[in-house]
């Protein structure tokens, strides 16, 4: 036990582990994460085999990393601890007697006799000490009076606080993984979604994008209800940078798209032999729109791409689910007798090919189409988060103490002689120390000089 | 005056503070560590006028772009050394440290870098861009001065001007290191969880960001606890701030990941 409590005390070790991790995690951003084996196997070939067998392809959530942090953690606490009774004696509970032979044995000290009464050179002294916010303890002995003055105690701790703030974001970290959840729910307009694991369900009422005159995007927004018990609860627009917190659950604006299942397509209708003519019909797939023509009777829109492209063995597909290139197919009815099909495109109004048993006097145009569109919201819950900002907290207010407020210490003999003080200081600054003897001389410079 | 015009005045300055003291590097006069001392403050007087006038205009923080983030660092850079010099007088890091400057300000000026200030994509709408990105640079700036100090210990020829290097490198590091914690990891943590809803993601930037603070909390541990001082010390600080400068501009370009923006 002690050779174990022994091997986690050693600076040593921190040292080895620093540079473990950070070589470590070095690799994990070498080799790409969390990918596919397939694609570890082409591109590395028979090294492939190698990286996921020493876990290198999912290197931070590996076995060996969260080891390689546990020693951290481990050697953290042991180390801090090790060293926290000394710090905390000097910073709180330091004797106040001192022998003035081993103050003259200081770096900063300072020897002098004084033509004042004990009782007048002790008040100085102390004012003084006061003045420059030190904090005065005293003991009296036989013709001899102990001084002890201390200033920004608290800056001994700077680096346990520091420390046991990395400790709580380890814990925070463990909490997160262990208790945290996280899940993206896809929601069409309209459409209401069970939160998993929560007591409610969540509405997109609408999503829009909105842009800047530049045309670039400037938010996507979704607007979304809580809905708890069958009611409404709460209203929000959710955006990126702004996520909507409920009930310890987060939601936040990860994604968009358009759904092409069910478009609402607008398609004009024009005549060749009369130019004047022109009407506009909203329609949906499989839907019929009467037209007044002597030859058709009704037209529909068999069906809706958003990207069209005639891929292999001359099939028309969907390059993808972007309104790029967007193309309805136009069918003719007379009765029930289909008289022409064809495709139209909305960027090219002008091109036309109808397949028709009879000649026709239609031509059509794509005018608008609209998907319905879906968010992505991811949903997250995340006890540890606390915990991550108090650790935060602390590691930053350690930094402030370790580096911004050096603890200071002077102490003081004064020895009773006949109308005269004899007086031994001595001070001790670990860092800072060039200010520090600044300070003592003034000080002591002010105590000799006053009368 | 417009932006552009500030901006070119600013280059010019730095390029003759560099000059001047780079003639201090030949001539040991006093004078030449002074005029480039001068003209560098000078030209960071117009550089804060281009930043603030671009700010006005584009109405958001100046640094959402390569061109922008590069023209704040080299600011920051040069306002850390006239800081680090009112406290130690140290012109013989002015030459190391304008030439780095006129570098870096030549390279934002390239025709590589789109300059046209535009709007902001959804992801960068938050306070916490000014918090998070100023106060990285201005860590990442003091990194840069404790590397030219590292540097200047490992090739300074007297025992006199190794002390020196080495304790200024020791407070670089001291001002550098918590800035880049707290603007780095803490705030970046913090907008992560607001953006992403998570704190921490294994990013390539956020991985490196933490190597950076790994060599430099190594940096500490070595030099306050084991008392290694001087040239293993400044080696250290030289690979911390090589880290950090592959944080700030190899990771964009060599590794993929949610840092899209600059």
């Amino acid at each position: 036990m002690r050779s174990v409590w022994k091997f986690f005390a050693s600076v040593k070790l921190a040292i080895v582990l620093l540079i473990l991790l950070a070589v470590a995690s070095v690799i994990g951003t070498l080799i790409p994460q969390g990918r596919p084996p397939a694609e570890y196997a082409a591109h590395y070939g028979q090294l492939a085999g190698l990286f996921t067998g020493l876990h290198l392809t999912s290197l931070y959530h590996s076995g060996w990393f969260l080891v390689l942090l546990f020693f951290f953690a481990v050697n953290t606490i042991v180390c801090t601890l090790s060293r926290l009774p000394a710090k905390w004696r000097r910073a709180f509970g330091p004797k106040v007697e001192a022998e003035p032979s081993g103050l003259m044995a200081l770096k900063v000290k300072s020897r002098f006799g004084k033509n004042v009464p004990f009782a007048e050179a002790q008040a100085k002294l102390e004012t003084l000490l006061s003045s420059r916010h030190y904090r005065v303890k005293r003991q009296s002995a036989e013709k001899r009076l102990y001084v002890l003055a201390q200033k920004r105690k608290f800056g001994h701790f700077g680096s346990d606080a520091v420390h046991f703030g990395l400790l709580v974001i380890i814990g925070g970290g463990i909490v997160s993984g262990v208790a945290g959840f996280r899940t993206q729910m896809e929601l069409s307009e309209g459409q209401t979604v069970a939160v998993p694991r929560a007591p409610f369900e969540i509405r997109l009422d609408r999503f829009e994008t909105e842009y800047y005159p530049q045309g670039m995007v400037k938010a996507w927004k979704s607007t979304v209800t809580v809905v708890e018990g069958g009611a409404g609860i709460l209203t929000q627009a959710i955006l990126v940078n702004k996520p909507l917190t409920y009930k310890g659950f987060s939601f936040y604006q990860t994604s968009y798209g358009s759904n092409w299942d069910q478009p609402k397509l607008e398609v004009t209708i024009k005549k060749k032999t009369d130019p004047a003519f022109a009407r506009t019909v909203a329609l949906t797939v499989g839907e019929r729109a009467a037209v007044d023509d002597k030859d058709v009777s009704q037209i529909s829109v068999k069906r809706f791409v958003p990207d069209f492209v005639i891929g292999e063995g001359n099939q028309i597909e969907t390059r993808s689910q972007e309104p790029n290139n967007p193309a309805a197919q136009v069918e003719g009815w007379k009765g029930e007798k289909r008289v022409f099909s064809g495709w139209i495109f909305a960027n090219y109004p002008d091109f036309e090919q109808m397949h028709s048993g009879q000649p026709t006097d239609l031509s059509f145009v794509l005018k608008s189409f609209r998907g319905s569109e879906y968010s992505v919201l991811e949903a997250a819950r995340d006890p540890g988060v606390w915990l991550i900002w108090i650790g935060c907290l602390l590691v930053t207010a350690g930094f402030f103490l370790a580096f911004y407020w050096p603890p200071r210490e002077i102490r003081a003999v004064l020895e009773e002689g006949r109308d005269r003080t004899e007086i031994t200081a001595g001070g001790h600054a670990a860092k800072g120390r060039e200010s520090f003897e600044a300070e003592f001389e003034a000080l002591m410079d002010s105590l000799r000089r006053s009368s | 005056m417009n932006e552009s015009t500030l901006f070119t005045t600013t280059f010019i300055l730095y390029i003759l503070s560099a000059f001047f003291f780079l003639t201090l590097l030949f001539s040991k006069k006093d004078k030449w560590g002074k005029a480039g001392l001068g003209l560098a403050t000078a030209g960071l007087v117009f550089h804060t006028a281009a930043l603030l006038l671009r700010t006005f205009q584009s109405g958001h923080a100046p640094f959402t772009n390569m061109y922008e983030s590069l023209s704040f660092l080299s600011w920051a850079m040069v306002l850390a050394y006239i800081l680090i010099d009112r406290k130690f007088r140290i012109p013989r890091i002015g030459p190391y440290l304008m030439l780095i400057v006129v570098g870096l300000v030549a390279l934002a000026s390239s025709p590589l870098m789109p300059k046209e200030a535009t709007p902001l994509v959804p992801a960068l709408q938050s306070y916490w861009l000014w918090l998070h990105v100023s106060v990285t640079l201005l860590g990442e700036a003091f990194f840069a001065v404790a590397f030219i100090t590292s540097i200047l210990y490992l090739t300074a020829d007297s025992e006199e001007k190794k002390a020196k290097m080495d304790s200024v490198s020791y407070r670089c590091v001291a001002v550098g290191f918590p800035l880049f914690t707290l603007g780095g990891l803490v705030f970046g943590m913090v907008w992560a969880y607001k953006a992403w809803g998570t704190y921490w993601s294994w990013d390539p930037k956020e991985v490196w960001s933490l190597i950076t603070w790994l060599v430099f909390a190594l940096y500490l541990h070595t030099r306050i606890v084991m008392g290694w001082k001087g040239k293993r010390s400044a080696i250290i600080a030289v690979v911390g701030f090589l880290a950090a400068l592959f944080t700030y501009f190899g990771v964009n370009y060599l590794l993929s990941g949610l840092h899209s923006y600059a």
